[in-house]
């Protein structure tokens, strides 16, 4: 059952909600497929192979070339087109923990699960790079000196990420008070 | 009275983007100015942001006081704590700090920040007023300089207004960059009084303390310091140096107290936080300043305006403020008698 659900760009956020009777929050990042990408690398791809091809049958050079422009489309294809993403999961289990998914096109699904009393604080960061700056969420984790980052391949934008900011906050605030209840009454 | 007040409380708030190469954790006086200058506009309810490039393993977002927000981006200096000069490819970080902060205003500071220049040049580009600052002199003749003034002439052939520090700033700033002298304001520097302040206590008369705090580099003189240190400590038996600041000059100064054995004449410091610069002053009778060039030389200000006497060479901008300091002196000196 979808909760809520908002759009932007490529990217479209869904709160879901798939079982209602046992406290487990869903929320999904889908990453709408870029088939322009596609189109142009093998394209290029094509090219590259044929204007090779050309050279050796019909300039007389050495059939190596067609070897490496094939070489190079291959680096070309893996460097352009990496392993595409369909989207990535939060699923919020309040009393064991939060596990994060990433859903590939291929229908591969990696997970990684955390358990609640590990996380000190999701946080949300501003990321800066040589070339451009973008917000994550992140889990702060017990122990710890590196962050988990909630969504590891896609970078959907600031809106999006508040919403499971918030349903997480919710979920470890409801595990700290119950600890600190807990130490109240020992 | 409350028409003027409404009318400054309606008056619009701007977001300003401070750009430089040099900010902190580097310390000097562009930093310091940049960071005061910036504390001031978050008071007046202004929003400023500070883009530097990276320190080390200082990179990212940080908030410093007021929530003035620094982006430490993260390329590595090239030469003298500036980035490497790279004109196109830092547009898009630029571009997308400037829309997702919603600047209105963009100030860039120091002629000699290859980051400054290209922020300018792109923010010019994308339609944002801009103004520049200027903090030092430079020269005409050699070659870095020619090279500098042909690219100052091109990055602030449409900025919006340029400041100076002093009059001979702008003197320089104007023949260098080829501005209209119109499109030029003088604004001088300033110190917190509140930060530095005289002694309660006047230290002893017994022996004369002359206190040195610059950057022991070439362009502040530490080469005459060298000369002069021990000339002045043979002549008067009862002076005693206290040298504060580091540098590759640094060197030099350490040969020349062996070398004279004034081990115990000559006290060096090494760096000095700047705020532990107050208490290094109020140690002292007279502060010397030995640089060959100064566009405005706050050193001076604050040595001032902790009660020393102070000593300068009289260059670039020192002699326009000189009078000031003097009649400021006077009036310290009268309320501590």
């Amino acid at each position: 059952m979808v909760k809520f659900s908002i759009s932007k760009g490529r990217y479209t956020y869904t709160h879901d909600q798939k079982y209602p009777c046992e406290n487990v929050d869903i929320h999904h990042i889908i990453l709408k497929s870029c088939r322009a990408n596609y189109v142009f690398v093998y394209t290029l791809a094509v090219l590259l192979l044929a204007s090779a091809l050309y050279l050796c049958i019909l300039g007389g050079k050495s059939i190596s070339i067609v070897y490496y422009s094939m070489l190079f489309d291959i680096f070309l294809v893996k460097l352009l087109l990496p392993k595409p993403v369909k989207k990535e999961s939060v699923v919020i289990m309040p009393a064991f923990g939060v596990q994060l998914e990433t859903h590939y096109m291929s229908g591969k699904i990696i997970r990684c699960f955390v358990p609640i009393d590990k996380i000190l604080k999701p946080v949300l960061v501003e990321c800066v790079t040589p070339v451009t700056c973008y917000w994550t969420l992140s889990l702060m984790i017990r122990g710890e000196s590196e962050m988990v980052l909630v969504f590891k391949n896609l970078r959907p934008p600031v809106k999006m990420l508040v919403h499971v900011w918030k349903a997480l906050c919710a979920a470890t605030d409801i595990k700290e008070e119950a600890l600190n209840t807990c130490t109240t009454y020992n | 009275m409350t028409g003027l007040a409404g009318k400054s409380m309606d008056r619009k708030k701007h977001r300003i983007m401070m750009v430089s190469d040099f900010f902190y954790p580097n310390f000097g006086g562009v930093e310091n100015h940049i960071y005061y200058l910036s504390q001031c506009l978050l008071k007046l309810g202004h929003k400023v942001v500070v883009v530097t490039h990276a320190y080390g393993n200082r990179s990212g977002v940080r908030y410093m006081t007021r929530g003035l927000k620094v982006y430490y981006v993260p390329w590595r200096p090239f030469v003298m704590q500036n980035s490497f000069p790279t004109l196109f490819p830092s547009l898009p970080i630029i571009r997308t700090i400037l829309i997702r902060e919603r600047i209105t205003i963009v100030h860039g500071h120091q002629a000699f920040s290859t980051l400054c220049h290209e922020a300018l040049m792109h923010s010019r580009t994308m339609g944002y007023r801009v103004v520049f600052t200027d903090h030092s002199l430079y020269g005409f003749s050699d070659a870095g300089s020619i090279h500098m003034n042909k690219v100052l002439q091109f990055t602030l052939a449409d900025v919006s207004q340029a400041i100076c520090v002093s009059h001979t700033s702008k003197e320089n700033t104007v023949l260098r960059s080829g501005l209209p002298p119109e499109k030029v304001f003088v604004i001088p520097n300033a110190v917190d009084t509140a930060m530095f302040k005289p002694a309660v206590v006047q230290p002893s008369r017994s022996e004369i303390v002359i206190v040195v705090i610059s950057r022991l580099v070439y362009r502040k003189g530490a080469d005459l310091l060298v000369e002069v240190i021990p000339d002045v400590c043979r002549l008067h038996p009862n002076v005693r140096f206290i040298v504060g600041g580091d540098g590759p000059k640094r060197v030099r100064l350490e040969e020349m107290r062996e070398k004279h054995s004034l081990q115990d004449r000559v006290e060096m410091l090494g760096a000095v936080p700047h705020a532990q610069v107050r208490s290094v002053l109020i140690s002292g009778h007279i502060f010397l300043n030995s640089s060959l060039t100064e566009a405005f030389c706050i050193a001076i200000l604050e040595a001032a305006s902790c009660g020393l006497l102070t000593v300068s060479t009289r260059v670039g901008g020192v002699p326009e403020f000189w009078n000031a300091v003097l009649q400021g002196l006077i009036w310290i000196h009268f309320f501590a008698i």
